[in-house]
Parts: structure tokens; sequence; C-alpha cells
């Protein structure tokens, strides 16, 4: 189904050498000014102002480009024609297509929107395609995140793999007997059943096994726990995180007082 | 002290074990149900089976999870989405401990009042950030509600409301169906295995 799980390319960069919770919060802090800071423009210019140097920064440009598009593209057409034949509130039309008219509000709304999200989309990717999940949560355990929390999303980045191989495992099995999943809407929806009853139980019954190892592991225990891993972080970087916060606050300021 | 009390409970070490599943059961059957170009989205499966056994703030917790890792791993697009799925976990779980879990035409209901809380919680999210217009093809019925002079508000949720019960109703019997489906020694490992007796 997919070759890679999670997002994260590996390469050396100053990028990647950051300390994941500085990322995280750069990314939340780019978010939020994009929604919340003053401009139409604005979100634009974060997008090409600061996410594409980055990505330049990281060495994870190419994918950076092409997993936007491919995430992006369908909903920017598919959001860019909604909103300008049936924004609320159009008044200027710009072009009569049959009974549908191109509304000028419409495309500015979209556009502002379509940046936007961007903005998100964008930043989580430089984030994602630049920090491994294990990093993170080695990062996150060490300030405090509790551990059973932890426990649980690194478990879940394990156990979805497995599950795909199974999902793909039964599918084939059950095609093979017969099964038809491309025929009509009753054949499909009848498909359902068996292929989700047998992936879910056979994930079901391991849970109490696990449950018993991690036990028996000391899972529950309150001491804090040492790490395998160190994951860098410098004083320069702790200020950077507190200066994004104060610019997110400039941001939202200048909304309110401009 | 009630209300910490009433969250620590639903979080046994089989909690914390079954979550993971769970979140991998709603990511990989969301994956099936678009393979079998099924009009649903039956990703919430595992979120309700877990507010239904372990109570509501496992729930919560599971769905919450379920769309950030989704978000980590498939398509940032799902990380706005959060509070839906928290909500969808919680009432899961409450109607849950309210006995609506106990037999086919009462999960119905529970079915009923999850998609109605997905649909509430989902349409400010829809209409601040997106603008109304979403990736799926609901869009299409907000679009036309549009048109006829309604406002954003109202016709995002009017959109909702028509679309989340039959995904919602679904998912609940397919819940329950799970849970029938499992052997009484195992369920009594967790918290709330009497909401399913």
């Amino acid at each position: 189904m997919r070759e890679r799980l999670f997002l994260y390319i590996d390469r050396d960069s100053p990028l990647h050498r950051l300390n994941p919770f500085t990322k995280l919060v750069l990314t939340f802090a780019l978010i939020l000014i994009a929604f919340l800071g003053p401009g139409y423009y604005l979100a634009t210019a974060i997008f090409i102002l600061i996410l594409i140097p980055l990505s330049f920064w990281g060495r994870i440009w190419r994918e950076f480009v092409s997993t936007s598009l491919r995430l992006l593209l369908p909903f920017f057409g598919f959001l860019f024609v909604m909103q300008s034949l049936f924004y609320p509130g159009g008044q200027t039309v710009l072009v009569n297509l049959w009974i549908f008219s191109v509304k000028a509000e419409g495309v500015g709304f979209a556009y502002l929107t379509a940046t936007r999200i961007l903005v998100v989309v964008a930043s989580f990717l430089v984030f994602l395609l630049s920090t491994h999940p294990s990093t993170l949560m080695t990062d996150l355990a060490r300030r405090g995140l509790p551990s059973p929390l932890i426990y649980v999303i690194v478990s879940t980045l394990q156990i979805i793999p497995q599950m795909r191989v199974k999902a793909e495992t039964i599918i084939d099995a059950q095609r093979s007997r017969g099964l038809d999943t491309q025929g009509s809407l009753r054949k499909r929806v009848r498909a359902l059943l068996p292929l989700v009853g047998p992936l879910v139980f056979s994930s079901l019954v391991d849970v109490e096994e696990r449950a018993i190892a991690i036990e028996a592991r000391a899972f529950s225990a309150k001491r804090p726990k040492t790490s395998l891993v160190e994951v860098p972080d410098s004083r320069a970087q702790m200020i950077a995180r507190w200066v994004f916060v104060g610019i997110v606050l400039l941001a939202i300021g200048s909304r309110i007082w401009l | 002290m009630k209300l910490i009390d009433s969250i620590k409970k639903d979080f046994n070490t089989m909690t914390l074990v079954l979550i993971p599943v769970a979140i991998a059961i709603n990511v990989v059957i969301g994956e099936i149900v678009a393979l079998l170009k099924l009009p649903v989205y039956l990703d919430s499966i595992g979120t309700v089976l877990v507010g239904a056994i372990c109570g509501p703030w496992a729930g919560a917790l599971t769905g919450t999870l379920s769309n950030v890792i989704w978000g980590l791993i498939i398509d940032p697009n799902a990380f706005p989405w959060f509070p839906v799925a928290f909500f969808i976990g919680f009432v899961a779980g409450w109607c849950a401990n309210f006995g609506l879990f106990k037999s086919w035409w009462k999960v119905v209901i529970a079915g009923f009042l999850i998609a109605l809380t997905a649909a509430i919680v989902s349409t400010p999210i829809a209409v601040y950030l997106y603008g109304g217009i979403t990736a799926s093809g609901s869009s299409f019925i907000t679009a036309y509600l549009l048109a006829t002079g309604k406002s954003l508000i109202t016709s995002v949720l009017s959109t909702n409301f028509l679309v989340e019960p039959v995904d919602k109703i679904a998912t609940a019997l397919l819940a329950f169906a799970i849970v029938k489906g499992l052997a009484e020694r195992y369920l009594s490992r967790f918290p709330r295995a009497e909401n399913v007796r």
C-alpha cells in the first residue's frame, strides 16, 4: 500500500539537526500567524519567504513541493471552483459560464483560504519531513509528556504498518476465495465484513498479551525512566522558541490595534 | 476530585494497549472503505469501541490521537479536525455509560447522538478554517444550499446533519458487533465492561 510509513526523510541538514520541539513551536507559530495576523497576502508571504527557504535549508525541497502538490492541488481546484461560483454575498461578476457566474469576492475568499491551508499543510510538512517521530517522542518525553501517552503514540506508529500488511493479506485471501470487491454497491458493502472481521479480531487478540508483557516490564511504575537516546538542544534554540511566541502575540496584537 | 477519579478510572493498562490497536483499526478500516469506494468514512470504529468499553475520556483520547497520527503519517489536512474525533469518542463513552450499548436498537440511538455531535463540532471548523468547502463530496450539497441563499453556517450544518448519521450509525453498529464478538473473559479486563453486558 505505501513504501514509507512516516513522511520523514533521512538527510543531513541544519534543519534536521534542530531540536524537534523548536520545529514544532515554529510550525504552530507560523500557522497561528497565518490565521490571526494582519494582511491579505500574509499567508502567501509566509509560504514564499519562510517555508520555501526552510525546505531548501533542510534539503527536502523536492519532496516538499511534490507532497504539497499531491495533497493540496485537487482540493484547491475544488475550492476555487466552489467558492468562485457559490460564495454568499458575491456581487462583482467576472465572467458568466452557462448558468453560473464567477464572482470576484468568491475568488478572493478562495485565495485567502487556500493560502492559509497551504501554510498549515506546508508548515507541518517541513516539520514532518525533517523530524523522525521517535526523536520527537524522546524529546517530548524528556519535557514531561506522560509516558503512557508516549507509549500509545509510539506503539500506534509501530502497529499501523503491521496491520496494513495483515489487511493486504486478508484482502488477497478473500479475493482468491471469490470475494467481489469491485461489483455493485451491494456487493461492495457485503465485502466489508469479511475483510474487516478477521482483521479486527486477530488484532484485538494481541492486546491482552501485550498488556501482560509491558506490565512485566514495570510499565506502570511511577519512577522516572532513563532514555537511551539523547536529543540535542541549545540555548539559542530556546531563545528562538520564545521569540516565535512573541511574534505570534505581536501578530495578534497588530490585528487588534491596527 | 470526582472528575479526576472518573478520568483515571478509564485508563488501566489494557486501555493503554487497546488504544494503539483502535487507532490502527481506524486508519486501516478507513483505507479499506476507500478501497471499496463506499460512500462513508468509517474511520472512527476504533474510537467508538474504546469509548464504549473503556469510558468517555479514553474514547476522547483515542479520537484525538487518531487524528494527530493520521495527520502525521497520511495527510496533515486531518489535524484541525481533532475536536470532532474527541467528541465522537467522548459521546460514545457517555452513551455507553447510560446503557445505550446494550442492544442493537439502542446502539442506533447512540450512533445518532454521535452523528449529531460530530455535525455540530465539525461545522465551526469547516466554516472558519475552510470557508465551508472541505475536500469531500458533501461540499456539493453545501454549495447547493449556499446558492439557494442560506447562510454559510446553516448550509454547512445542514450538510453535516445529512451526511453524518449514516456514517456514524454504521460505525456504532460495527463497534457493537465487534464487542459482541469478544469473549466475556477478555472484555472483563477493560474498565467499563459493564457497559456492554
